[in-house]
């Protein structure tokens, strides 16, 4: 086993209402493994990767209960600057979510939020990420056009780089090939294999043989509650449960 | 069944043929004027229409160039004034007022206020602003103008600024980005030409009107570039000229109003075309 780099300690989410949607989640997040999240609609998998940025305090009437240590501190403290956080857990959507800018300001966006202003540095660093993504060949002729002129799968590692363009510790991944056809979701499954070596991630999936083919470890999920959290290739071969073994044979979901 | 389907067949055949007559009565109008516009006005454009300010009445010649250059003047401080408040309100009803009650009843009132009549807005420039001062000026033009364009401009951006998807805004947020920095830098971008085209058709609302300015800026007999002085514009001039005995003036008039109409026409088609892009990409 290797060390833990976060941990969810009796965590609860209630959504705006009182709505209970995650129920008492224990699990760790392994430093620079693939952790992946799988569960039919509704279990609550999203919800709980939207924990980990606190994505869920842009909507107002949201609210955490327990909590989620990253390095030992709890980042559902009050006092947490969700800047800081956000920094240091990027995040990257279902949908590609290309700012309407060029393909250099994209990835620049984030540096020049942590306050990178010199030219020469943002240069060096938005080739070093786009080399990092496998977008540089494709890409370093127009990096001045805009971004929406890339093809979806493109535009979904351009997203990926400017994430990781900030260097951050772990990468949420939210279903990133659901939009994609097979041959982008290779290469986006490709590059998720190489990020681990420098970043612990966590991916929501819908996909079971995603799941199967890069995550470590996985956790099945089941109306809020995880269900059961194990090395990806025990979830798949011998589940403990019944439950996780239903759903991964396809008996339902 | 043979008569339900013939009466149903009678009912259509009526509300299409109604509806069709009201849309050429209204169309029928609009090229009527458009037309006798072009006819009466047209002819008359000439260059010292543009270089020369007004000769004494009943002597051949003399232009509008005062009544032009007000008239840009004016509307151009109106959209100065009036785009940057409008774009930000704009901006806080889409962003910021989406849940409270204070946006909800603040939207309400915009809504209220692009139908208000013109006329009550000059009056109101014209006893907080016009009265104090003692005099009429240029400034208080752009001021009733500023405020007639506000809610067209709110209207537009609020719309536009809602079209940006949500995902959008939390990848902004994801990255660590402010609130603040997430509108202006992300959103208000993805969304700058609707945005802008609702400037465009402000600058199209406010630029033929006349009841506001009667109150405000007034009139000027000669070329002023001062705010603070009573100033001309072509509205205003269009209307004291049209009502005036002089066959000279009618002339100008004519051909002011021509200008002023395809001006109009021009933004507004140019702004619906650039609207009706966006909303198809």
């Amino acid at each position: 086993m290797s060390d833990i780099r976060m941990k969810v300690k009796n965590l609860k989410f209630y959504y705006t209402g009182e709505k209970l949607a995650l129920k008492n989640i224990n699990m760790p997040i392994y430093n620079k493994k693939v952790t992946a999240l799988i569960g039919p609609s509704g279990c609550g998998k999203t919800t709980l990767l939207r924990c980990f940025n606190r994505m869920h305090d842009l909507y107002p009437g949201n609210r955490y209960e327990g909590e989620i240590l990253l390095d030992g501190k709890n980042i559902l403290d009050k006092n947490v600057d969700l800047m800081e956080l956000r920094a240091k857990i990027g995040m990257v959507f279902q949908k590609p979510t290309p700012f309407p800018m060029s393909i250099f300001d994209n990835i620049a966006y984030g540096l020049r939020l942590q306050g990178i202003k010199k030219k020469g540095e943002l240069q060096d660093r938005v080739e070093e990420t786009l080399k990092n993504v496998a977008l540089w060949e494709e890409v370093k002729d127009r990096l001045n056009v805009s971004a929406f002129s890339l093809s979806g799968g493109q535009q979904q590692r351009l997203c990926i780089a400017r994430t990781i363009a900030v260097r951050p510790d772990v990468v949420l991944f939210d279903e990133p090939t659901s939009a994609l056809d097979p041959i982008s979701t290779a290469k986006i499954e490709e590059l998720l294999v190489e990020l681990k070596k420098n970043h612990t991630i966590v991916i929501v999936t819908h996909n079971m043989q995603q799941a199967a083919r890069i995550s470590d470890y996985t956790a099945f999920m089941y109306l809020g509650e995880l269900i059961e959290f194990d090395l990806t290739d025990t979830v798949f071969t011998k589940p403990n449960k019944k439950l996780t073994e239903d759903y991964i044979s396809g008996r339902f979901g | 069944m043979i008569n339900i389907k013939a009466k149903r067949k009678i009912e259509n055949y009526i509300s299409l043929t109604l509806s069709f007559l009201s849309a050429t009565f209204g169309l029928f109008f609009l090229f009527w004027i458009l037309g006798d516009l072009f006819i009466n006005g047209f002819k008359y454009i000439n260059i010292n229409l543009f270089i020369y300010d007004p000769v004494p009445p009943g002597i051949e010649g003399g232009g509008l160039k005062h009544a032009f250059l007000g008239h840009i003047i004016i509307t151009f401080l109106g959209t100065v004034i009036g785009t940057p408040i409008g774009i930000l309100a704009g901006i806080y009803f889409a962003e910021y007022g989406r849940s409270s009650r204070i946006a909800r009843v603040a939207r309400n009132i915009v809504d209220i206020m692009v139908s208000n009549p013109s006329i009550v807005i000059g009056a109101v420039v014209y006893a907080l602003l016009v009265l104090p001062v003692g005099h009429f000026m240029g400034l208080a033009g752009g001021i009733a103008l500023a405020i007639l364009m506000i809610p067209v401009i709110v209207i537009t951006t609020d719309e536009m600024l809602k079209l940006v998807p949500q995902q959008t805004r939390e990848a902004a947020y994801a990255l660590g980005a402010q609130p603040w920095q997430v509108s202006f830098q992300i959103v208000l971008k993805a969304a700058k030409v609707g945005v802008l085209t609702g400037v465009i058709l402000g600058v199209a609302r406010i630029s033929g009107e006349t009841a506001p300015l009667l109150f405000t800026s007034f009139n000027n007999n000669f070329t002023n570039l001062d705010p603070t002085k009573p100033m001309a514009s072509l509205t205003v001039t269009v209307f004291q000229y049209a009502m005036g005995p002089y066959d000279e003036w009618h002339k100008q008039a004519w051909a002011a109003s021509f200008l002023l109409t395809f001006f109009v026409l021009m933004a507004s088609i140019t702004a619906r075309y650039i609207i009706q892009r966006k909303k198809h990409q």
